[in-house]
């Protein structure tokens, strides 16, 4: 199976780690010949029909910054051009999120719909933006479209959800789906510090972004809704229709006074009909929802199963890039039968 | 057999004050639950099992029971009165307290207060507890949007 990965970033680079270290294991369980036939970044491209040499690549763009100097294969072309000219089966997005408009990973999307191939993306961006577009588009050129890493990082979610969950009804799903408030929420509870401590010292340790807003705002959980309310729920929403509420007021007396009630604060983001809310909210101390540090949870209300509740690491390269190869086996696994 | 679940003091005298009502209107009591390992602050849970009655007198009991100041959680599993937890940040003292309680109460009780002030010029936090009919928890929360917008109180709730 071929592939472009578009993005070569963090995640980006995850992704190819992944790929390299899971190589044999893919060829002894599935029979899969896993490709990559090019990697963009904004420099250009690195494309090879063959299948890129994978450590030459990392080791391109760690001493030089741009893939476009991959030896030999090295172009400058605009992506959406080499995701239309080269052939590949499927096209991986992980380029930055984007909340205002999607952009650029909504057009790369469509472009790899418009030229046959299947799409993986992180992506929340687009995914919280244009769900219904996106999805249209996949229909109309019979492709498969697979995101498992938008939400939740590791933490299995949609594909559990749609797949192992088959037939069940999702009610609600309700949980902690942003790593970054939760630890910075756990240290203030446990060391009585104020948020604008915290928030430096996750910082300086690289668990919060050196623009935290999306986090802290509770707009990347609120974009993290609307996919599974899309996705899993059926709903028609956009970031939109969120009701939003961020972590900045919280103080560490809140902490203390929850606490003496038997409660700790977290960041939840919660759908279901008629609600769709992000917001600070007590959540009982032995409630499975309580969980520490960076980790996510999230728990799925069914009318068959009842509940049902995922804990997993929320970000992290590796870790998202295990969703992403997931995505990738499965497409394998689809497209191969007869 | 209808299910009755209470929520009562931990103290000497409390059930009897819950089941004296029930034995008076002649009705038997075919068990009562003590639900302890959900105790929370202070309160207990307990469940009474009656024979079967006719909605008429099972009202007529909840009445009674609610008169002398007992809480009646659920009535056949049906959720009639919760008690919602929230904790409240802003200047929580200064926009006027008073009136923020009697607002909630017209929905509600606020049966239990908490409060801290780290410093004059911050914000202060505030813990209450407050039992309320499920009927009327979606307009308790209209009332909670309505101060949070007037008087820039953030509402952290337990539901």
């Amino acid at each position: 199976m071929r592939v472009i990965l578009v993005g070569f970033g963090v995640i980006g680079r995850g992704v190819i780690k992944v790929i390299k270290k899971k190589r044999e294991y893919l060829k002894k369980k599935y029979g899969m010949d896993l490709k990559v036939v090019a990697i963009c970044d904004s420099s250009g491209a690195a494309i090879d029909e063959k299948g890129l040499d994978l450590d030459l690549a990392l080791e391109v763009k760690k001493k030089r910054g741009r893939i476009s100097e991959y030896p030999g294969k090295g172009v400058t072309l605009p992506v959406t051009e080499v995701i239309r000219s080269v052939e590949s089966d499927v096209l991986i997005e992980v380029t930055p999120t984007n909340l205002e408009d999607g952009e650029p990973a909504r057009t790369y999307i469509i472009e790899g719909f418009k030229s046959g191939k299947h799409v993986i993306t992180a992506n929340k961006g687009p995914l919280a933006l244009y769900f219904q577009e996106l999805m249209s588009y996949a229909r109309r050129y019979n492709r498969i479209f697979r995101y498992e890493a938008s939400v939740g990082g590791a933490m299995p979610i949609i594909n559990l959800a749609r797949e192992t969950l088959a037939g069940n009804e999702i009610i609600e799903i309700k949980g902690i789906l942003n790593g970054t408030t939760n630890y910075i929420l756990t240290k203030m509870e446990r060391e009585k510090l104020d948020f604008d401590t915290v928030l430096k010292e996750a910082q300086e340790l690289g668990i919060a972004e050196t623009n935290p807003y999306q986090d802290i705002s509770g707009l990347d959980t609120a974009a993290k809704i609307v996919i599974l309310a899309n996705s899993i729920m059926n709903m028609k929403v956009t970031i939109r229709d969120v009701k939003i509420e961020g972590i900045t007021r919280i103080t560490p007396e809140a902490l203390t006074m929850a606490n003496k009630g038997g409660y700790t604060i977290k960041l939840i983001g919660e759908v279901k009909r008629n609600k769709l809310e992000v917001g600070p909210k007590l959540i009982p101390l032995d409630d499975p929802l309580n969980v520490k540090g960076s980790l996510n949870v999230a728990k799925l209300y069914t009318d068959l199963a009842k509940e049902v509740i995922v804990v997993g690491r929320g970000a992290g390269s590796i870790e998202t890039s295990s969703a992403i190869l997931s995505d990738i086996i499965n497409i394998y696994l689809q497209t191969s039968k007869g | 057999m209808i299910l009755l679940d209470l929520e009562l003091k931990d103290s000497p005298g409390e059930l009897l004050k819950a089941l004296t009502p029930i034995s008076e209107m002649g009705i038997n009591i075919h068990s009562v639950i003590h639900l302890r390992e959900k105790k929370s602050d202070g309160k207990v849970p307990v469940r009474i099992v009656l024979e079967d009655l006719d909605e008429e007198t099972l009202e007529r009991i909840v009445e009674r029971l609610e008169e002398s100041g007992i809480v009646v959680t659920k009535v056949n599993n049906k959720v009639r009165k919760m008690d919602v937890d929230v904790v409240v940040i802003g200047h929580v003292v200064d926009t006027d307290i008073r009136d923020t309680i009697d607002r909630l109460n017209k929905y509600g009780l606020v049966v239990d207060l908490d409060l801290t002030m780290p410093h004059p010029f911050k914000e202060s936090s505030a813990r209450m507890r407050i039992v309320v009919d499920s009927k009327n928890l979606e307009d308790l929360c209209r009332e909670m949007e309505k101060l949070s917008k007037e008087k820039d109180l953030l509402f952290i709730k337990s539901f």
